[in-house]
């Protein structure tokens, strides 16, 4: 909303430069978002807040400029007018849709150029001047807020006004030369045949008051807020009228408007009044309820000790009307426009506005021991990020909403989703059922800007129908972290990524996991492995598929994927971790090297040296695999170091000797593992 | 006869005068050698006249003792020199550790904002993403026919609400609905800040994207004052932005609070003179916040006239924005490596 200065001053005199003005203003809550010099006089453009339609003119402004200056309200006195007894034809079909109707016809009128008084307001708010009977519409929509609309009356098939819902495929030709296809969710203005008018939008070119119309009917209507908003969106058409019809115009002004705007065409365009009727359907509509507002709660609730006196003054300048209810309490009837006033707060809001929110006072909230609990994933999740992070992991933040294609492209498409009704774009119409397609989006846009290294973890919400379930994955491409001191990279593969889960898992004090290969769609065959932690099935790892990176158009590069169910995790997580006593007696390590049937997995050798070793085997630990002319065809050799120590003393020669053979005879009875 | 003192006196000289090691173990073959010059005078022995012998015997011990000496002292000199100039360590080359990741910036915002509530005596809880319109709307006090509730303004899901199976459920459009969650489930007094995702159908720009993170906070009590949100609101933007930031409380409108505000800080670009980022205003708006409206504590069934509470509600983006000078809020979520590394 532009507001002019010098037109602001008809109503409230003040000698503030604009800057001044402007702060005065936006610390009352309307906010000036702009000041402009136009010629003389000087713009502001002011943001006003969806509460107050009463401000989107210049009296509502300028009331509230009185109360925060202190300095009376100077309204226009509008003459008494005579109404004729003759009535013209005006029907309203549902009182739902229009509750008010004033229509008043004038002739002859005498359709010409505004004058400059009026001219020279609309255009420094850069407004298109049409003629003077035009122009006085715009101008009473500007001083009082009440949007009015004149028709050339004898264009005005039968001389009627319908106020009907339109009929399917009606059309109009709009004043901006627009022809609009209709619906029964339109509300218009018709004559006798055809809309001559969207009602509370814009007026139809068929009725158009020119310089060649000699009566005019002018319309002063209250329209429904809801159905003014819809159709607008609907047809693409907004217009001053139907910006203050949405945010609902004051059902008292809707007379007064057309009161000023009827005397304004009589002194301007001269004719006299010969027809008028006000069709009043709003029963009970523009009744003002009184509020008790007590001092107390005006002190407690701003913590400022205000006096009776003072919100008395700032609510009278506001147009509130204030009598004394008992002692210590007032009672309130706020102004017609003032549709927000309900509640004491609101009243409480209006003197604290006036006074200014920087002159209240500054305390610190007492803030009790409470019950509500902090939410102790938020933590966990931190030591998770800390983990990732302090393995050279970045986390990322992606959105959850995504499209079929990379659901389809990630073979995910059997799981249960949730989507979005009215989706921006087929791009975000779904809630993401898994947390891959959006790293392996980021890990895709990195690959094409030139960054092939890439190590991520993202935690956050995935949506599988109706639930929502947190959840943790990781995903990386390309080599672990080059060193200068050796020659060539190395590029990250399986162990690195499995590396980093185990570490996750010893931090967070889960038990030890255990990876079963499994077969996954996302996966390369062969490279899936389930992982589980205790009886608890965590998530899975693996080498994404290269048929599917492909799809994703990305090639020559491997990928690999792991996620874990972050509820699980947190679970599991052991948060009382118990010190562990550690043996004073030196360690003895000794070697074994041992030639593995391929068939045999790691983990069932490693089993049996754990078995076998029992008190005396402190420690495991995996020196190497290797394949090649010294081993036997069909079988793998495993180099493991195994740190023997005991509780109770130092262990001699023949102590170690024993255990260590024991073992190499339990992996040879057992697995037909050969010593090597 | 053997001029001893000459030979000495120029052998050593040689020797101190040796740049390298090479050089030294010339002059020791030259001398020491098997056909050095001691060699030489030692053979000579054999002609030497018997007065001549023991002097001879005498000086080339002498001789042979103190060159020894003097190329063992030049060699180790020179060792010690020789490790420092060519096997020393350049130590501009690059330390070699594992690299470290990064936290997403806006973990970063949503962990340091959430702390300093935290330290003021607030918990940290979270809420539900997906929503139903009496958490969203309704009883925050949003009417039924509000246009935020359109389609245009809110993401609906064709799931149905559980509760209400006319209505569908939708994508929270603020953290709000979490006030509704915590008093819905607990009694006053409470103090809670609730971060999270919220998504609003905006087409993507420079300034708006369809989902992006808030964080509500929200403090009810029996006497919770609007000086208290003017203070408590202070106490942040002090220690987020720093003590000698400067703040002002604009009237503004929120149906879940009345009085309702929104904070402005001086812009830090121009110091509030007016600049292109603050749209010549010299303010930035950088949060919302009231005293929790009473139909709200009748939405969720407090006891009338009871509490009263103050409530808060900041864009996280917005925040890293202004303070990281980023300008384009698409960065945050395409997790250019490039982006990632700078926080």
């Amino acid at each position: 909303m532009k507001i002019s200065m010098k037109w602001l001053k008809d109503y409230v005199s003040f000698q503030l430069p604009p800057e001044k003005l402007a702060h005065k203003l936006t610390m009352a809550g309307l906010e000036v978002e702009k000041i402009e010099n136009v010629g003389e006089d000087v713009v502001l453009e002011m943001e006003i807040t969806p509460n107050r339609p009463d401000c989107l003119n210049f009296q509502g402004i300028a009331r509230e400029l009185s109360a925060v200056l202190d300095k009376p309200l100077k309204l226009p006195k509008v003459k008494k007018i005579n109404y004729p007894n003759t009535k013209c034809d005006i029907e309203i079909v549902d009182p739902k849709d229009c509750c008010r109707y004033v229509g008043t016809v004038i002739e002859p009128v005498e359709v010409k150029a505004s004058s400059p008084w009026i001219g020279s307001r609309l255009s420094a708010l850069g407004g298109r001047l049409i003629n003077n009977v035009v122009d006085i519409t715009n101008f009473c929509l500007l001083e009082t807020g009440q949007p009015l609309h004149a028709f050339d009356y004898d264009k005005l098939i039968g001389g009627k006004i319908l106020v009907r819902r339109a009929k399917q495929g009606e059309t109009i030709i709009t004043l901006d030369g627009v022809e609009r296809t209709l619906d029964p969710s339109v509300l218009v203005i018709a004559d006798a045949q055809r809309p001559v008018a969207i009602a509370g939008i814009m007026g139809g070119q068929a009725t158009e008051v020119t310089t060649q119309t000699r009566r005019i009917l002018l319309e002063s209507a209250c329209f429904d807020p809801v159905l003014i908003r819809k159709a607008s969106r609907l047809l693409g058409l907004k217009s001053d009228s139907s910006y203050r019809f949405e945010r609902g115009v004051d059902f008292s002004a809707v007379e007064a408007g057309a009161a000023r705007a009827v005397s304004l065409i009589l002194t301007e365009a001269g004719g006299t009044l010969v027809a008028r009727r006000d069709v009043n359907l709003a029963r009970g509509r523009g009744q003002r309820k009184s509020v008790i507002v007590k001092l107390a709660d005006i002190h407690a609730l701003l913590g400022a000790e205000l006096s009776a006196a003072k919100c008395r003054t700032i609510l009278k300048k506001l147009g509130f009307q204030v009598s004394a209810d008992s002692p210590g309490s007032f009672k309130v009837i706020a102004p017609s426009s003032r549709a927000d006033i309900k509640d004491p707060v609101d009243v409480i809001e209006e003197v604290a506005r006036i006074v200014g929110y920087d002159n209240l006072p500054l305390t610190l909230p007492l803030v009790r021991a409470q019950n509500v609990p902090p939410q102790p994933e938020y933590p966990f999740a931190n030591k998770l990020r800390d983990i990732f992070v302090g393995q050279g992991y970045s986390e990322t933040i992606s959105y959850s909403l995504l499209n079929q294609d990379s659901l389809e492209k990630s073979r995910l498409s059997s799981l249960p989703v949730v989507r979005v009704k009215n989706p921006l774009s087929l791009d975000q119409e779904i809630m993401r059922p898994s947390m891959f397609p959006s790293l392996l989006g980021i890990i895709r846009s990195n690959i094409r800007r030139g960054q092939k290294d890439n190590k991520i973890f993202e935690i956050g919400k995935i949506y599988l129908g109706q639930t929502e379930r947190k959840t943790f994955a990781v995903m990386a491409s390309g080599d672990v972290d080059r060193d200068w001191r050796s020659a060539k990279p190395r590029a990250g593969d399986f162990y690195d990524l499995k590396g980093a889960i185990d570490q996750m898992i010893a931090r967070l004090g889960l038990p030890e996991a255990v990876y079963e290969a499994c077969e996954d769609p996302l996966f390369k065959q062969g490279t899936g492995a389930g992982i589980r932690s205790g009886r608890t099935a965590l998530g899975c790892l693996g080498e994404v598929d290269g048929s599917l990176l492909q799809e994703w158009d990305i090639k020559y590069r491997t990928v690999f994927y792991a996620q874990c169910d972050f509820e699980a995790l947190y679970k599991l997580a052991d948060r009382n971790v118990a010190f562990k006593k550690f043996s004073e007696f030196p360690p003895v390590t000794r070697d074994i090297s041992l030639a593995v049937k391929e068939s045999v997995s790691f983990q069932d050798v490693k089993d049996v040296i754990l078995k076998q070793g029992g008190d005396l085997l402190e420690d495991v630990s995996f020196l190497e695999e290797y394949r090649g002319e010294k081993i036997p065809p069909g079988h793998k050799g495993f180099i493991f170091s195994l740190v023997y120590r005991s509780f109770l003393k130092t262990l001699t020669e023949d102590d170690i000797f024993r255990v260590h053979g024991d073992i190499a005879q339990a992996l040879s009875d057992q697995l037909g593992v050969a010593l090597r | 006869m053997w001029n001893f003192d000459d030979i000495q006196q120029k052998a050593l000289q040689e020797i101190n005068a040796c740049k390298d090691l090479d050089s030294v173990e010339a002059l020791r073959v030259r001398y020491l050698g098997r056909k050095g010059l001691l060699q030489e005078i030692f053979a000579s022995l054999s002609q030497a006249t018997a007065e001549e012998k023991p002097l001879i015997g005498k000086g080339a011990n002498q001789l042979r003792a103190s060159l020894t000496e003097a190329l063992e002292a030049t060699k180790k000199r020179l060792a010690a020199k020789n490790l420092f100039s060519t096997q020393s360590l350049d130590v501009s080359l690059p330390g070699a550790a594992p690299a470290l990741g990064h936290k997403h910036v806006l973990t970063q915002i949503i962990d340091e904002i959430c702390q300093i509530f935290v330290g003021l005596g607030f918990v940290i809880q979270e809420g539900p993403e997906m929503e139903t319109e009496f958490h969203n709307f309704s009883a925050l006090n949003i009417p039924i026919d509000h246009p935020s509730r359109d389609a245009f303004d809110t993401f609906y899901l064709e799931s149905k609400d559980p509760q209400d199976p006319k209505r569908h459920l939708l994508l929270r459009s603020h953290t709000s609905p979490g006030q509704i969650c915590i008093m819905e489930k607990y009694a006053p007094p409470l103090a809670v800040v609730i971060p999270g995702k919220v998504y609003r159908p905006d087409a993507v720009d420079a300034s708006h994207s369809f989902m992006f993170h808030q964080i509500e906070g929200l403090l009810v009590d029996e006497h919770v004052r609007f000086s208290d949100l003017k203070g408590l609101l202070t106490v942040f933007c002090k220690r987020f932005f720093g003590e000698e930031i400067i703040m002002r409380f604009r009237p503004h409108f929120f149906p879940f609070t009345e009085p309702s505000a929104e904070v402005d800080i001086s812009c830090y670009i121009c110091n509030g003179k007016g600049c292109s980022v603050c749209g010549r205003k010299g303010w930035l708006e950088i949060l919302g916040c009231g005293m929790v409206n009473p139909k709200v504590f009748s939405a969720v069934n407090y006891p009338k006239g009871k509490y009263t509470g103050l409530a808060f509600g900041l864009g996280v983006e917005r925040m890293a924005m202004l303070k990281y000078g980023i300008h384009d809020i698409r960065i945050f979520f395409e997790n250019d490596k490039r982006f990632l590394n700078q926080f």
